[in-house]
């Protein structure tokens, strides 16, 4: 690896910590809306793959250490992984707290971060052995995972029954791009029907908007109103061995082990299911919400960092709901790399090393920093700044470009029918991991119900 | 979270709605879709057509996208400051 290589790691990963400390913050982006698109666009501009890959973990642990900041600060969950902390937080914030609250959860990160590196390269590795017999059942095993995932939703029933027409909905479109020659045949539109499911909730309701009906209907809102606490200052440089307590560093660090050895695991569910079992007995409420915090906040990261590298490394196919949903651009984002060709076979064990550390420190020394000691700042500035309008349609935008370049006018149609589709399953309880699941096996499901 | 129905509140005009966990006004989210969605076209299309030029340009323009709508678009929140001293 040479020097020029080194710093352009760098500097992707700065750019990545920037750009995902701001979106971090921004109430209500979802990790796999957020991330996929982008990571997708670097992909297919063809950059080097150890040069994405520091791109992305720097990402993920600057956003996951962003997004404990508007919880503290206002109880407004980041992002999905961050709502469980939400109630916790907001007990701090009761007792005036809410800088504490920062600077527990950012170290928990740290910590969370520190831990999930090492025993993610060391799972992975192990794993290895494995791996080409996992790798050949890939398609019936994503049906299973459809399966599995359907089983752990509240409407089971529902979901298992969701899952063919859905399929056949993929497939069927396929075959129509095929049928009039707008994608040579043989070819799999994926990129823009993983986008579109990704987008589908925002796509449903923007039809929704169409309707009179439903748009007089709808609840309206003034202005939220966010109240916030920002006049304390953190003074020196913040370190994350002091500012948690031995307990709460004991807690953090286990909790962080286990998230990454349950890498194949739903990380809100663990997380929620480990935050309250070891902060139960406390009965102080802050050193209780302390500890949750700081301990659900490093789970929450070691589960990201694993659910991404364990199966990178070990398997190259997306077996995690981290892999499958925001890392999915690493495995499969056609033509660049797909299941039998991506980062698990083009980089080393020495790339992956050096990749994910550039990235996780890079990512923890300016997020870190900046967080603990200006949140209160950073928080007033992309509340009273940055319009949830800006954000939704700069998604909009990149889910468009990459909708035309899959397969044309005509596929902007599809995305828009995968994306209502998407948001009504996804409105009924049914997420992102079955429909994910079964956009992987469409091909496989539909194969074995034809004969 | 979604308490905005208190009596402050209910004076002011109410048209937000809730689009993924945050209020958006309808007329200004049509807008940044639009704005956005031209930036981002305008620049895959403008670009040179030779790989990956057209995508750099693409998500260049969304971010310009981006930028313009921040601009014109006010985020629909208000912020207070709570004074406590503890």
């Amino acid at each position: 690896m040479d020097a020029v290589l080194i710093i352009q790691m760098i500097m992707a990963a700065v750019l990545a910590a920037v750009i995902y400390s701001i979106i971090g913050i921004a109430p209500g982006t979802d990790e796999t809306a957020v991330l996929a698109p982008v990571t997708l666009v670097l992909v297919l501009t063809g950059m080097e793959p150890v040069v994405i890959l520091s791109f992305f973990i720097s990402g993920i642990v600057a956003k996951k250490l962003a997004d404990s900041v508007p919880v503290a600060v206002a109880g407004i969950p980041g992002g999905v992984m961050s709502t469980p902390m939400v109630e916790h937080a907001l007990v701090l914030k009761k007792h005036g707290l809410p800088d504490i609250s920062i600077q527990k959860m950012a170290s928990g990160s740290v910590i969370g971060t520190l831990i999930a590196v090492p025993v993610s390269l060391v799972l992975a590795n192990a794993l290895i052995p494995f791996s080409d017999m996992i790798k050949d059942y890939a398609n019936p095993l994503f049906f299973f995972g459809a399966v599995f995932l359907a089983l752990m939703t509240k409407n089971k029933i529902l979901a298992l029954v969701s899952i063919i027409p859905f399929a056949l909905l993929i497939q069927g479109l396929r075959h129509l791009y095929w049928g009039v020659g707008v994608v040579p045949e043989g070819t799999n539109v994926f990129i823009s029907f993983f986008l579109g499911i990704t987008i589908g909730p925002v796509i449903l309701t923007l039809f929704e908007l169409l309707n009179k009906e439903k748009r007089t209907a709808l609840q309206r809102y003034g202005k939220k109103n966010i109240t916030f606490n920002n006049k304390k200052r953190f003074k020196g440089i913040p370190n994350p061995f002091k500012i948690l307590t031995k307990k709460e560093i004991g807690t953090t660090s286990l909790a962080s082990l286990i998230g990454s050895f349950t890498f194949i695991m739903s990380p809100v569910g663990i997380t929620i299911f480990l935050g309250e079992l070891f902060s139960s007995r406390i009965k102080d409420p802050v050193k209780k919400a302390s500890r949750a915090i700081s301990s659900m906040d490093g789970l929450t990261n070691a589960a990201y960092i694993s659910g991404t590298l364990i199966p990178l490394i070990a398997l190259g196919i997306p077996l995690s709901p981290m892999a499958i949903g925001p890392a999915n651009a690493l495995f499969n984002a056609p033509p660049v790399f797909t299941l039998e060709h991506n980062m698990h076979h083009i980089l080393s064990s020495a790339d992956f090393v050096v990749a994910t550390l550039i990235g996780s420190i890079v990512a923890l020394v300016i997020t870190y920093f900046i967080i603990v000691k200006f949140s209160g700042q950073i928080c007033a500035f992309i509340f009273t700044k940055i319009p949830h309008e800006a954000m939704l349609g700069l998604f909009f935008g990149l889910v468009l470009l990459l909708a035309f370049m899959d397969a044309g006018w005509i596929n902007i149609g599809g995305v828009l029918l995968i994306g209502l589709v998407a948001g009504v399953l996804h409105r009924w309880g049914i997420n992102y991991g079955v429909q994910f699941m079964v956009l992987y096996s469409a091909p496989w499901i539909i194969a074995k119900i034809v004969g | 979270m979604e308490k905005s129905s208190n009596s402050k509140l209910e004076e002011k005009e109410q048209n937000n709605i809730e689009v993924w966990e945050d209020l958006v006004s309808i007329k200004d989210l049509v807008l940044a879709l639009f704005i956005c969605s031209f930036t981002t076209l305008a620049g895959y299309f403008i670009a040179p057509n030779e790989p990956p030029k057209p995508l750099f340009f693409g998500l260049i323009g969304a971010l310009i996208g981006f930028g313009i709508c921040s601009y014109f678009i006010k985020p629909k929140r208000t912020i207070q400051h709570d004074e406590r001293e503890e």
